[in-house]
């Protein structure tokens, strides 16, 4: 394994899970959660549906974890696996481009649930409104550029596992990220000097 | 060296922004931003927007990976590859123990390893024995059978038509459409 307190690697992790330890799945579960989630609630706009999802994933890759190939990342592998979890249950659900806000049972409108670390009236306002900008600028994205956007900045994948998981030379990669990064600055430009 | 135009510098500072920009390149964009407003402008910019992304993050719930864990099936690999095998092979020693301990037991004149053996010995030689005998019965049973079937052309033809039906009935099931969904859940590329 690892000397001393390095941290073992995702494919170590792997291993000692397909010898028995079952235990070493929660590790990789809490290596990868947050970002799983976070990178799942930007495609299904709910954060309830991205947890419920990103578990779905993860008990999937469990069961199959003995055909994960080492010669790929494990987190190329697991994102793979989840944007093609998210895109079935989008299309499944058949899921517009609607606005932020969703309709609860009493017909009232029900924000997001975005952390605030703005408190106050004031905060919070400024919080939803932010949160729901991030949201819509995100999805007025073409798919081609929102995609690579949301593996970059929620699902964290280097360039180079990015340019694996999509086929992609690396330097069309790079250029696409460069291009949304500078869409998305330009529909937040209200937002970029708070 | 040439200097980088303009749009180089913009691609570096993003580069940057993800911690990926070399030594010298860094030092060319340095030496420009102390001269370029535009790209230090940039600069902030991209710097804002990676903390607004940051900013909007969504919490975990705290007892995601436990659920995770508990919901976790057993999965096709493990029984291949048990957890652990100190179980299995405790019930395997656990069972041999005990069954030559009934057999040492049962053969009271002479109450040794040896005795043991043969009983076991002479139990796997019955077992054969009753096998054959019930390969031989069965297959004089099925020759009787088929003597009765060929003997009138009315039993020959019910028996045709009984074949046509299982048939008909094992083509209905394989045709059987596969839930929607099925295929795609195993379309995992990274895995082998």
């Amino acid at each position: 394994m690892t000397r001393g307190t390095e941290q073992p690697t995702d494919e170590e992790l792997v291993a000692a899970v397909l010898k028995g330890d079952q235990e070493r799945f929660g590790d990789l579960i809490e290596r990868y959660q947050g970002r799983l989630i976070n990178y799942l609630f930007r495609l299904l706009r709910n954060a309830d549906d991205a947890h419920d999802l990103a578990q779905e994933v993860l008990v999937k890759v469990y069961q199959v974890l003995d055909r994960y190939d080492p010669q790929y990342k494990f987190s190329t592998w697991l994102f793979r696996v989840a944007q093609n979890a998210a895109i079935d249950q989008i299309r499944r659900r058949r899921l517009k481009v609607v606005s932020l806000r969703q309709e609860d049972e009493e017909g009232e409108g029900r924000d997001w649930d975005l952390p605030s670390p703005e408190r106050g009236p004031y905060g919070e306002l400024r919080n939803r409104e932010r949160g729901s900008a991030i949201q819509e600028a995100i999805e007025s994205l073409p798919w081609e550029y929102r995609e690579l956007i949301l593996l970059r900045h929620f699902g964290e994948l280097p360039y180079e596992e990015i340019a694996q998981l999509k086929g992609m030379p690396l330097g069309t990669v790079k250029n696409k990220l460069f291009r949304g990064r500078q869409m998305l600055k330009e529909k937040l430009q209200d937002f970029l000097s708070d | 060296m040439n200097r980088p135009d303009h749009s180089t510098y913009r691609e570096w500072l993003n580069l940057e922004a993800d911690g990926l920009l070399a030594g010298a390149e860094r030092g060319l964009l340095e030496e420009h931003l102390t001269a370029c407003g535009d790209c230090r402008r940039e600069r902030q910019e991209l710097a804002a927007l990676a903390a607004l992304i940051e900013r909007s993050v969504v919490p975990v719930r705290s007892d995601f990976r436990d659920t995770v864990m508990a919901s976790l099936p057993a999965a096709g690999w493990e029984a291949r590859s048990p957890r652990t095998w100190r179980f299995p092979a405790a019930v395997f020693v656990l069972l041999g123990g005990l069954a030559a301990a009934l057999m040492v037991a049962g053969s009271a004149a002479e109450p040794s390893g040896l005795s043991a053996l043969l009983a076991v010995g002479g139990m796997f030689q019955a077992a054969a024995l009753a096998g054959a005998g019930l390969l031989a019965a069965s297959w004089k049973g099925v020759g009787l059978l088929v003597e009765n079937v060929i003997s009138s052309p009315v039993s020959l033809g019910a028996f045709g038509f009984l074949v046509l039906c299982l048939n008909l009935l094992l083509f209905s099931l394989t045709r059987r459409r596969r839930p929607a969904g099925a295929a795609r859940d195993g379309r995992t590329k990274g895995g082998r």
